[in-house]
């Protein structure tokens, strides 16, 4: 029994000859929420699609429960950031949540009850007939949600997925998934590029360098976020330990 | 908005009316619209109008089918595969441009006078467009869509039935649009030019037999049904955009 989901054995990334991610080692364990941070071209989302098994390292290996990572995987699921051109614009919301479902091979006698069970988990359930373009962009990315916990997978990988959104419905979804995930037991890598979202977000936080050397490699910081559980928009933003962690991890952001 | 866009065309007519009336009496080129009307309702009466109609839609229908299929199942296979669109890449740029009616000729010796010759040539004018687009509309894909359903895991089937297969439907509708437009225009063209069927050649036969109402009549018929069934193919074509949850098309 290992409870050790994703492990990044020694990653190294290059992409058209130029390195993205200098070796990197990495262990996500089961239920937790790790947050990745760092400038634009850092190389963090790169390291979110080599987990995902779209992009295959140079070097070292991703390992899910001690097997490599060799391709894309049901039991991984991807959320993208742009929710609008990651939903089938002529399924409904329902159907859209049942491709996960289909893909899986689900009968189709037990689809609707588990398409019911994740609308309702993620606020959608009166929402079930609309067709993506009917709904806000919140509401998109909730049905995209809802489709990577309907394949119920090892570890959800969240790219930057409320990068596009605006502040207030940012945070709202920020709870919501915060209250997913202690509910569900989800283990969730969540890329963004919002440091205050990390920290209210992880359990931990990665912050990653660009340009990478020898002397200063990809994985610039690893710093555990240990603020109290349920976290508020308002007392964990204003928690002295928050405002410590934000003013240390800052200039990671390439301030 | 419906009477405004018909006032110009009344006032047209009416200036032909009173053109022909005044310079063209006994003329064998011009014939004012009022006699074209009657040689309309003489057409209708001996049933020719229905006849030649039926013959150029049915054959047009026909051949849209044939050569939209042909397109639609090439234009899948190039757009699929990348060996196989630079296998096909010249043959197409050699054989697109050729006009349609520079293949009545050898039409006609293969299938001599008849529906089939028009066919052949109306399915070839129709197979370019909707090879073409169908291949870049396959290749257009959304490529998010197309991670979905690596992060899904989908097997080619699946991914062709669930994803590419919709993803291009409002495209294919489009490609169907121009090919109804195509499949008239050179239906009538391959009657006049050769096959003696239709309402193309009937038109002929009126310019040869020295009746300019019946070949008007003819003339100002072909147009409306040919805008009748564009405005049918428009809105079959926004109708699928919707369903398919384009915002406009």
């Amino acid at each position: 029994m290992t409870d050790t989901v994703l492990h990044f054995d020694r990653v190294a990334i290059e992409l058209g000859g130029r390195q993205i991610l200098s070796p990197t080692e990495l262990t996500v364990k089961r239920g937790e929420f790790v947050c990745v941070i760092g400038p634009s071209g850092c190389g963090k989302t790169t390291l979110l699609r080599a987990a995902a098994g779209f992009v295959t390292p140079s070097q070292g290996s991703v390992r899910r429960k001690g097997a490599p990572i060799t391709g894309p995987s049901r039991e991984v699921a991807f959320v993208f950031q742009d929710y609008g051109r990651a939903l089938l614009p002529w399924r409904t919301v329902q159907a859209n949540v049942s491709l996960a479902l289909e893909a899986a091979n689900v009968p189709a006698a037990e689809r609707p009850a588990r398409i019911d069970h994740v609308l309702k988990t993620v606020g959608l359930a009166a929402h079930g007939q609309k067709f993506p373009a009917q709904l806000s962009g919140g509401m998109q990315q909730r049905v995209q949600i809802a489709r990577c916990l309907a394949q119920r997978p090892d570890v959800m990988l969240m790219d930057e997925p409320f990068g596009a959104l605006d502040a207030m419905t940012r945070e709202t979804l920020q709870d919501e998934l915060a209250r997913l995930v202690r509910e569900e037991g989800l283990t969730v890598m969540f890329v963004t590029h919002d440091l205050e979202e990390a920290l209210y977000l992880g359990d931990r936080v990665i912050a990653l360098r660009s340009n990478p050397t020898p002397e200063l490699p990809s994985l610039a910081a690893l710093i555990d976020v240990p603020l109290p559980q349920p976290r508020d928009q308002l007392s964990t933003k204003e928690h002295p330990e928050f405002l410590r962690l934000r003013r240390e991890l800052y200039h990671y952001l390439g301030h | 908005m419906k009477l405004k866009s018909l006032a110009f065309p009344a006032l047209l007519i009416g200036a032909l009316e009173i053109w022909a009336r005044t310079t063209g009496q006994g003329s064998d080129a011009i014939a004012p619209p009022s006699a074209a009307v009657r040689a309309f309702w003489g057409a209708i009466t001996d049933g020719s109008l229905f006849e030649a109609t039926a013959f150029t839609l049915g054959t047009a229908a026909l051949g849209l089918l044939i050569g939209a299929l042909g397109g639609l199942l090439l234009g899948t296979l190039l757009g699929l595969s990348r060996r196989a669109a630079q296998l096909g890449f010249l043959s197409v740029e050699v054989a697109r441009p050729i006009p349609s009616v520079a293949l009545i000729p050898l039409a006609m010796l293969v299938f001599g006078f008849g529906l089939r010759m028009e066919l052949s040539v109306v399915a070839f004018a129709c197979l370019w467009p909707m090879l073409v687009l169908t291949q870049a509309a396959v290749q257009q894909v959304e490529p998010r869509l197309l991670e979905v359903a690596r992060a899904l895991e989908l097997t080619p089937r699946q991914r062709f039935a669930w994803i590419i297969g919709p993803a291009i439907v409002p495209r294919l509708f489009v490609a169907l649009r121009l090919g109804v437009a195509i499949a008239l225009v050179v239906a009538v063209t391959v009657e006049i030019a050769a096959n003696p069927h239709g309402m193309g050649y009937a038109m002929m036969i009126a310019q040869q037999s020295l009746d300019p109402a019946l070949m008007l009549a003819w003339l100002a018929w072909i147009g409306v049904v040919g805008y009748v069934i564009n405005v049918g193919a428009l809105a079959l074509q926004r109708r699928v955009a919707r369903a398919m949850g384009e915002q406009a098309a």
